[in-house]
């Protein structure tokens, strides 16, 4: 279990974190949500100690990892930037990190293995693609069959097949019981992995939930109605799996059904409608809402159409 | 599925991270065409001025300090080797792995230090006692001639295998302290050969005793089998770059502890 309690980071006069706080469970997936700049790498380097917080602090388990005796089979992390000496070979670079904590070499060829690297191992990795390097930097994060996985942005380069590995690889890690933690700036790629999601836009916590409930908060497949008679046609309306909230007098958001079906039902019983509208925001485009005020540089998309 | 081998909880210990840093210095092509470089370099250039030297004009030279006129070389290809052990680190990104590996920070730094010593000692010393024999077969009727045996030669030899070595550790440190290659590498050799020439022209009697504890000039003085009137003692040289080199590792340490990685 990773914690963060007021997590704060500044540089200089500039604050990248601020009193972020939140806890990533054991057995699930939660992914690590915000645009660019949002301070999500950031975060995890803070959680890893090689960022020392300005303020509050992050525990793993029960202490802080620079705490643990035996930190790779703490916690297991994927950084953004490369983080490998390119002159060496994945073979010797992944050795040297199993020497910190004694893990046997067989361990090493194993985890060279999980991640289809074993052909390419004694090659030098300045000559390795984005994609090899990446399934290096997973590589070293499970060699010390870590209890907590941290990955910043794994699918960063990836291939569609690799992607798919990914998520796999994520889903497999969760069921084990571990603790998973992934960073995205997509909320549609992370929507396939992860059950809770912790969403943040300049260093702050915007929103701590699982993806149903923000799938079903964000307005995907929600019809607007607009009526006098709306008590009426919620009665009309109620049937298992369908929801209606009201939003103000006489207006409706109707989840669970269509906006055929609502309007003979309105038809059907005299009910006059004013407005009916199915909601077509995505997933994709609720993120946005969420985090438009927080994205660091947002661009003039209003002023070039203009 | 990464079940299939069990890896037992294993404690991160010194002698573990010294381990590691030792597989990290051999694993790289660089180590080994410096260290044979700088091994080469002493020994080509000690035979090389030996054979040639025609007997006169350099009478006033220490015959240590002559055969091993190609360790300057050392001075320069070793710190590189201290540098890019913790600047490189830096400028690869491999500093994150290895922090995040081992969280404590200072073990790495000693360990770092240790392996770099343990290489450098032996590899001078064995070279310098190779380099000395070897040169003195040509030097033989001339006014450089001496034995392993005379008094002090011995003792210049594994002096100025000391002193390199200690200048190794200095330049370990100073690329710990500035995490840049350029910047260390500058500093290091403004500290070793600019600043020293520059101070030394200036005209008082305290600024001439200075100098003489600056790392290459207490390097001379422990490598000569007659250190100079003027000089610092053996004792007192190898003191003065056992300082130079704790005070920059202590910086090191002060750095890696206090700043992000």
């Amino acid at each position: 279990m990773i914690t963060a309690q007021d997590l704060t980071k500044r540089y200089g006069d500039r604050t990248v974190v601020t009193d972020l706080s939140f806890t990533v469970r054991p057995g699930t997936v939660t992914g690590f949500l915000g645009p660019n700049g949002a301070g999500k790498s950031t975060t995890m380097r803070m959680i890893l100690g090689l960022d020392a917080p300005t303020r509050g602090h992050a525990t793993i388990g029960d202490r802080s990892y620079a705490a643990h005796p035996a930190p790779l089979t703490e916690v297991g992390a994927l950084l953004e930037a490369r983080s490998v000496h390119p002159g060496r070979t994945a073979f010797h670079h992944l050795r040297a990190l199993a020497h910190t904590h004694g893990i046997p070499k067989s361990r090493v060829e194993h985890v060279l293995g999980l991640t289809g690297l074993t052909e390419v191992a004694d090659r030098r990795v300045k000559g390795y693609s984005l994609g090899m390097g990446q399934r290096l930097g997973i590589a070293a994060a499970l060699l010390g069959d870590p209890a907590t996985v941290i990955l910043d942005e794994p699918v960063n380069g990836l291939d569609p097949e690799g992607v798919l590995w990914i998520r796999t690889l994520l889903k497999s890690l969760a069921a084990e019981g571990r603790t998973v933690l992934v960073s995205s700036h997509l909320m549609s790629e992370t929507a396939l992995t992860a059950d809770h999601l912790v969403i943040i836009g300049r260093g702050r916590l915007l929103a701590d939930t699982t993806v149903t409930d923000f799938v079903r908060r964000s307005g995907a497949g929600t019809v607007k109605v607009v009526t006098p008679q709306a008590a009426d046609l919620v009665r009309h309306l109620t049937a298992p799996g369908v929801t209606v909230t009201a939003e103000g007098p006489g207006h409706l958001t109707v989840h669970g059904t269509d906006a055929e079906h609502i309007g003979r039902t309105a038809a059907a019983h005299g009910i006059p409608l004013f407005e009916l509208t199915p909601s077509t925001a995505s997933l994709e485009e609720a993120f946005m809402d969420l985090t438009h005020d927080a994205v660091e540089y947002p661009a003039a998309l209003e002023g070039a159409a203009a | 599925m990464t079940t299939a081998t069990t890896v037992r909880p294993h404690r991160v210990t010194p002698a573990r991270v010294l381990r590691s840093e030792w597989h990290k210095l051999w694993t790289i092509r660089s180590t080994w065409i410096n260290l044979v470089a700088t091994s080469a370099l002493t020994l080509g250039m000690g035979v090389g001025i030996s054979a040639a030297y025609d007997g006169t004009g350099e009478g006033g030279l220490d015959t240590v300090v002559f055969v091993l006129l190609g360790t300057q070389f050392a001075t320069i290809n070793l710190a590189v080797l201290g540098i890019l052990a913790t600047a490189g680190e830096y400028s690869t990104g491999q500093i994150r792995a290895t922090m995040t590996a081992v969280p404590r920070r200072l073990p790495v730094l000693w360990a770092k230090a240790a392996v770099l010593a343990a290489v450098a000692l032996p590899l001078c010393l064995w070279t310098n006692l190779l380099t000395f024999p070897l040169a003195q077969a040509f030097l033989t009727d001339t006014d450089q001639s001496a034995a392993l045996g005379d008094p002090g030669v011995l003792r210049g030899l594994a002096g100025n295998a000391a002193a390199l070595t200690l200048l190794t550790v200095m330049a370990l440190g100073l690329g710990a302290v500035t995490r840049s290659i350029p910047i260390a590498t500058g500093t290091y050799i403004g500290l070793v050969m600019i600043v020293p020439e520059v101070l030394s022209m200036l005209p008082y009697a305290v600024v001439d005793d200075a100098v003489g504890y600056f790392p290459a000039q207490a390097l001379e003085s422990l490598t000569a089998a007659r250190p100079a009137p003027d000089a610092l003692s053996p004792g007192a040289a190898l003191l003065a770059l056992a300082l130079w080199a704790a005070v920059s590792l202590a910086a090191a340490a002060t750095t890696l502890r206090r700043r992000d990685v």
